[in-house]
């Protein structure tokens, strides 16, 4: 009777390793993930010197990523408090961006599918957007049309926003600390 | 009534010497053991301790193992996504994401791409593509989307021109000086095939057909 504990062990050990295995290639893009606020980016996924869990997950997902000497990319799906970025609320993306040649600002849900919408904007460009006196963007996610950079949320419960810095200057060679300070993403009101 | 009451006692007596021979018959057939589908009982909490070890360990290797094995076992890679509707060595524009469908996830939809994916077995590739109204990149990955090299316009110019070869392609270079002046860029692959991803930035969504059309005169060629 005791091979019964045995093949409840392997079964079990089999489940939690191929748990955690589809968790990490879902969730995440390798272990050097650079962080600031809510936005998450991993400027060595998809280079040569990705780690495994970065090619698990390109593979998996079948994406192109970018190189790093082409631009770099930054994904958030919570706003700064930590709450999901859901399309049912306002959300405003405040902030000056780092240095770039130029950025390109993406709205999906959270499968990484654009949003229809009548007036066909999925982003804003550094082109396209309307900056503030002091040279910060103010993007407002919202279900409702709003003036200045709106960008339509289709009321989708939750939302992934995509930061992209095309020929940036600055460099993650020194590890995570010096990420550069990148906008602030706050919900306003939920309706 | 005699008659009647004798067959009753024929007929009871028939019955309990089927019953005993059916019960003899059971008693010779094998018993099915049913396997005890309980709870596993651990005899004593040592023995608990170790299987939960036993189960991380090995959950540890299945983890591990899988990680690894994913990038070979993936079958809907960005190369296989790619190869199912383009040729290799030619330069083929994608059409640009909608909301119903993407050629591949995550792509920038700002942008205007274009992917030729190689196949250097033959010959080096070359690739030259002409800057337009702003921002253009070349990126070069392996057969498993890996960036070994990318180069935008602003450090090659006017116009991009690469040369994609294999390490061995490489050292069969004739060493001369006029071929290897600075102005013809070569790029060892790491692999045989791959995907060349040329991407050009839409600064407003008005210019989308001008950058397409400059876009479309990009080639990807074997070299000879």
């Amino acid at each position: 009777m005791r091979l019964l504990p045995l093949a409840f062990t392997l079964l079990i050990a089999t489940i939690l390793g191929l748990g955690v295995t589809w968790f990490s290639v879902t969730h995440s893009r390798g272990l050097d993930v650079v962080r600031s606020g809510a936005w998450e980016g991993w400027p060595r996924a998809g280079t040569a010197k990705a780690d495994p869990y970065a090619r698990a997950a390109v593979a998996r997902s079948g994406e192109l990523p970018l190189e790093l000497a082409d631009g770099l990319i930054f994904l958030a799906t919570t706003d700064d408090a930590g709450n999901p970025l859901d399309g049912r609320c306002e959300t405003r993306i405040v902030g000056i961006l780092p240095q770039a040649r130029l950025w390109t600002l993406t709205l999906t849900d959270q499968d990484g599918n654009l949003i229809p919408n009548d007036a066909g904007r999925s982003g804003f460009t550094s082109a396209e957007a309307v900056y503030r006196q002091d040279g910060a963007i103010d993007v407002r996610l919202s279900p409702r049309a709003r003036a200045g950079n709106w960008l339509p949320t289709g009321a989708r419960p939750r939302l992934k926003v995509a930061l992209r810095l095309y020929d940036a200057p600055f460099s993650f060679t020194s590890g995570a600390a010096d990420a550069a300070v990148l906008p602030r993403i706050t919900r306003e009101a939920c309706l | 009534m005699t008659a009647l009451g004798e067959l009753r006692e024929e007929a009871s007596g028939i019955l309990s010497r089927l019953g005993r021979m059916a019960g003899r018959m059971a008693g010779r057939l094998p018993q099915p053991r049913l396997p005890r589908l309980s709870r596993p009982r651990f005899g004593s909490p040592g023995q608990l301790v170790l299987f939960v070890a036993f189960a991380v360990v090995l959950g540890a290797i299945a983890h591990i193992v899988s990680i690894l094995a994913m990038p070979a076992l993936a079958e809907r890679n960005a190369y296989a996504r790619l190869s199912e509707m383009m040729e290799s060595n030619v330069l083929t524009m994608l059409a640009d994401p909608t909301p119903q469908q993407q050629v591949l996830p995550t792509m920038d939809p700002a942008f205007i791409a274009a992917i030729c994916l190689y196949d250097l077995s033959q010959a080096p590739l070359k690739v030259r593509v002409p800057a337009t109204a702003d921002y253009t990149s070349v990126s070069f990955y392996t057969s498993e989307a890996l960036a070994f090299y990318a180069l935008s316009d602003q450090a090659a110019g006017r116009v991009i021109e690469l040369e994609l070869m294999t390490a061995s392609q490489k050292a069969a270079l004739p060493e001369d000086e006029e071929i290897t002046a600075a102005d013809r860029l070569v790029i060892e692959s790491p692999t045989r095939e791959g995907i060349v991803a040329v991407r050009a930035f839409v600064r407003e969504r008005g210019m989308r057909d001008l950058v397409r059309r400059q876009l479309e005169a990009a080639t990807c060629a074997p070299s000879n």
